[in-house]
């Protein structure tokens, strides 16, 4: 699904939105169509960051009703040029960075153990090593905040580095180092549940 | 195929974390979670057929806020965004059915329950058009008379820019108001539709043009000559009047149902 949406991915940093242009032409079908096309991986995302379903449906909820409420506001010409997709990112970002910091999904972030089995019901076919991609999740949330940020939307969300940087608003070689650790360091973890698995 | 470092494409990790986007996306429930978070956060749109044609309606959470007639949707979507700082989208949820039928039967004058909002308009001018949304239908009354219905007697000039105004006719029958010698006047969609809509609902516009004031000597009383009372007088009976304070000049007290202004308009 997420590989499906990479063409427009790429382009849509430099390119103006067609949807950015109907949402300023007023067209009633726009709003719609946002929500359509970027409903599930913004919650892809939240989901990675939050690791809680409900959460997650909140966070995509907030989300658009704060780009909602801030495109009513938009000049029209600003709705024009709009880049929808990173500009959607970034309010989600502080959607999720907010939950994150009220301190409640914290406490979930270090219970991980426990973490994949508790989830297992979100997927509905427990065949084919599903514990394996649920173990990267799981491991994902042990990562600090930036590099979760980073991992999640460079693989999670697909984003290239450029749009990361304009996302976060940290600079590109930021982006791409907190990648390569997390990585780096998701590896790590993975290797040690795999250890405990063999064991 | 993407500008990540080579190494980490053969990677298992990252291998791993993009097939678990693909287990993470939501299958089941998209439909519901994309018209929750349309319907919360947007403002209804729908177009209903009315006695003028096809309207524009605009409802945000409160009420319906606009109603046009004519344009694009395009257009009225902007004029609603540029008025009320508000996205108005199309969504076939149960809540804009509900209101896109008793938007239909308010239009066709039936019983509808059709809550509006009003909150971006002046104290005068919601005392106004509240005042405009008593009139029954079937009847007319002059500017002179919501003026002094409003709070505000004297007004009249006022009262038709409100009505010329108007951010929901046909919900508020700003129709319904006519010039203070009885003649039906302008309106926003054209005078001649102003004349029909009030044929429509049943009212004589050319034979309470210029006497507008209906009076009989068996109660003594004067009415607006659409007020349900002034309908029941005989044929024999019915005594016009340009103005009702001519009618009490003559000895006729005025109606306490339609309370006909006496006092001659300074406005």
């Amino acid at each position: 699904m997420g590989m499906e949406t990479e063409p427009e991915t790429a382009r849509a940093a430099a390119v103006p939105d067609s949807l950015a242009g109907r949402l300023a032409d007023g067209d009633p079908k726009a709003p719609k169509a946002l929500v359509e096309r970027h409903h599930a991986e913004i919650y892809r995302y939240a989901l990675a960051m939050l690791r809680d379903p409900t959460a997650a449906e909140d966070a995509v909820q907030s989300s658009f009703e704060r780009a909602f409420g801030a495109l009513g506001r938009y000049p029209e010409e600003r709705l024009r040029n709009l880049a929808l997709r990173a500009w959607l990112y970034r309010i989600t970002l502080n959607v999720v960075r907010n939950l994150i910091r009220d301190g409640r999904r914290e406490v979930a972030v270090a219970e991980i153990p426990e973490g994949p089995s508790a989830r297992s019901r979100t997927t509905s076919s427990p065949e084919d090593h599903s514990e394996v991609w649920l173990d990267a999740v799981a491991a994902l949330g042990r990562l600090s905040e930036r590099q979760r940020v980073a991992v999640a939307l460079r693989y999670l969300a697909d984003l290239p580095y450029a749009e990361i940087a304009e996302v976060t608003g940290w600079p590109e070689n930021t982006a791409k180092t907190l990648v390569r650790r997390g990585v780096g360091r998701l590896r790590a973890l993975m290797l040690v549940n795999d250890d405990r698995e063999d064991a | 195929m993407n500008e990540g470092p080579r190494d980490l494409h053969d990677d298992r990790v990252a291998t791993l974390l993009r097939e678990a986007t693909e287990k993470m996306s939501p299958r089941g429930y998209p439909a519901r979670l994309v018209e929750r978070a349309l319907v919360t956060s947007t403002d209804r749109f729908v177009v209903v057929g009315s006695p003028l044609g096809k309207l524009y309606v605009g409802a945000g959470p409160r009420g319906v806020r606009l109603v046009r007639r004519g344009g694009s949707a395009e257009e009225f979507a902007r004029e609603y965004r540029r008025r009320f700082g508000r996205l108005l989208a199309q969504s076939d949820d149960a809540r804009t059915c509900k209101l896109a039928e008793e938007v239909a039967r308010a239009f066709a004058g039936e019983k509808a329950q059709v809550p509006l909002d009003l909150s971006e308009t002046t104290p005068f001018q919601r005392r106004v058009l509240e005042v405009v949304g008593s009139i029954p239908r079937g009847e007319v009354r002059p500017y002179l008379w919501v003026a002094r219905e409003a709070g505000s007697a004297g007004a009249s000039r006022a009262v038709g820019t409100v009505m010329a105004n108007n951010p929901v006719p046909l919900l508020v029958p700003c129709h319904r108001v006519v010039r203070n010698d009885g003649t039906t006047g302008g309106y926003a969609f054209g005078a001649e539709q102003k004349v029909r809509l009030l044929e429509l609902e049943g009212v004589p516009t050319k034979e309470i043009a210029r006497t507008p004031y209906l009076a009989t000597p068996t109660t003594g009383i004067v009415c607006h000559a659409t007020c349900r009372n002034a309908r029941r007088i005989r044929p024999e009976n019915r005594q016009h009047f340009r103005t009702a304070a001519d009618a009490v000049e003559a000895g006729y007290r005025p109606c306490e149902v339609c309370r006909p202004v006496t006092i001659r308009d300074a406005g």
